[in-house]
C-alpha cells in the first residue's frame, strides 16, 4: 500500500508584492525620526538620570560640551583643555547669541570639573546651560 | 478564413523582486547612520561673570534663602539640618507654598553649593529635587485656581503662574580657597 502526504491542492506562497512597501515605510519612519550624526564623540560618558527633565525645544541653538569619565573634555570635534573653552564659545556666541549649552558630563564625575567649566561659560556670557541627564524610570 | 489574430504580446514588466532588497540596503544605511538623540537635561541660567574683585554682596534675609550644601561624602545639609537627597523636594515645597502670595523680591532662593569633590551624580540629584519641588506647586497652584495642568495652561495663565511661582535657583560662587 502506499502512502502519500496529503497535501492541499492550492499553491502555497505568501505574497511578497507589499514587502517593499513595508520596508519603505520603515525607513521613511527611520529617515524621519533620525539625524545625522554630526560629530563623533570621543568619550565615554554615561548620562545621569533625573525626574524633572525638560525637552530643548530649539535643537539649532545647541552646543555640545562632552566630559568623560576620564576627564576629557571634547567641544566640536576636538578634545580641549578647560582653558580653550572661553574662547571657542564666545566665538559661537557671537555667531548665534541665544545658544544653549548642552552639558553632557559623565557622572562619575566630580563637581570640581564641572565649577571649572561653568566659570569659563559665564566669562564667556553663555549663561543658558542644560545639564544633560536620562529619564528615571 | 484563417483566423487572423494578432499574437498577444507580452505584458511589459519591471521586474520588481529586488525592490524589497534595495529599500532594505537603504534601511540598513539609515540605521547604521543614525542616532536617535535624547536631547533631555535641566535647564539653568547661569549668573553673568562678575571679577572676584568686584563682588558685591547683597543681605538677603534668612528666610528668604534655602541654602543647600552637598559635600564630598554625599551628605546634604538643608539650611543646617543634615537631610536625606529625596526629602529635599518635600522640604522645600512647604516653604516655596508659603510664598506664593509675597511680593517678587521675597520668593525664595534655592542656593545650592558643592564641594570640589562631590560627585557629580549628586548634584544632579539634588538639582533635580529642586527643581521637582518648584515644579509640583505650581503643578497644585495651577490645579487650584484655573482647574487645569500647568502645561495646559494658555500663555497668560502660564505667565501669571510662573510669576507667582518663579523658579529661583543660584549656584554659589566657587570658593577660592579650596581650590
Amino acid at each position: 500500500m502506499k502512502f502519500e502526504k496529503k497535501r492541499a491542492g492550492v499553491k502555497q506562497q505568501i505574497p511578497t508584492a507589499s514587502l517593499p512597501d513595508i520596508i519603505f515605510m520603515l525607513l521613511l519612519f527611520f529617515m524621519v525620526t533620525t539625524t545625522m550624526r554630526e560629530v563623533d564623540v570621543f568619550v565615554k560618558f554615561k548620562l545621569p538620570e533625573a525626574k524633572a527633565i525638560e525637552k530643548i525645544e530649539n535643537k539649532r541653538l545647541v552646543n555640545y560640551i562632552w566630559i568623560g569619565e576620564d576627564g576629557r573634555i571634547q567641544v566640536n570635534d576636538a578634545i580641549v583643555k578647560v582653558s580653550d573653552i572661553q574662547d571657542i564659545m564666545y566665538k559661537k556666541r557671537q555667531a548665534l547669541p541665544n545658544l544653549i549649552v548642552s552639558l553632557r558630563i559623565d557622572k562619575g564625575q566630580s563637581m570640581g570639573i564641572v565649577t571649572d567649566i561653568q566659570q569659563e561659560l559665564r566669562k564667556a556670557y553663555c549663561l543658558r546651560i542644560n545639564y544633560s541627564a536620562m529619564m528615571k524610570e | 478564413m484563417a483566423l487572423i489574430r494578432k499574437k498577444k504580446k507580452p505584458e511589459p514588466e519591471i521586474p520588481s523582486s529586488s525592490m524589497a532588497d534595495i529599500s532594505f540596503l537603504l534601511l540598513i544605511f539609515f540605521l547604521v547612520s543614525t542616532v536617535i538623540d535624547v536631547d533631555t537635561g535641566i535647564g539653568l541660567t547661569l549668573p553673568e561673570y562678575v571679577p572676584p574683585d568686584q563682588i558685591q554682596t547683597a543681605p538677603i534675609s534668612k528666610d528668604r534663602m534655602a541654602a543647600l550644601l552637598i559635600n564630598e561624602q554625599g551628605d546634604v545639609l538643608l539650611d543646617g539640618n543634615v537631610i536625606a537627597i529625596p526629602q529635599i523636594s518635600k522640604n522645600l515645597k512647604a516653604r516655596i507654598e508659603s510664598k506664593i502670595e509675597l511680593d517678587k523680591n521675597k520668593k525664595l532662593i534655592v542656593s545650592i553649593k558643592t564641594d570640589r569633590k562631590t560627585s557629580y551624580n549628586l548634584y544632579i540629584q539634588a538639582l533635580d529635587q529642586v527643581r521637582m519641588a518648584f515644579n509640583e506647586v505650581r503643578e497644585e497652584y495651577s490645579k487650584r485656581k484655573f482647574g487645569k495642568r500647568f502645561i495646559d495652561l494658555d500663555q497668560d495663565q502660564a505667565q501669571e503662574v510662573k510669576e507667582k511661582i518663579p523658579v529661583i535657583i543660584s549656584i554659589a560662587e566657587p570658593e577660592l580657597i579650596k581650590k
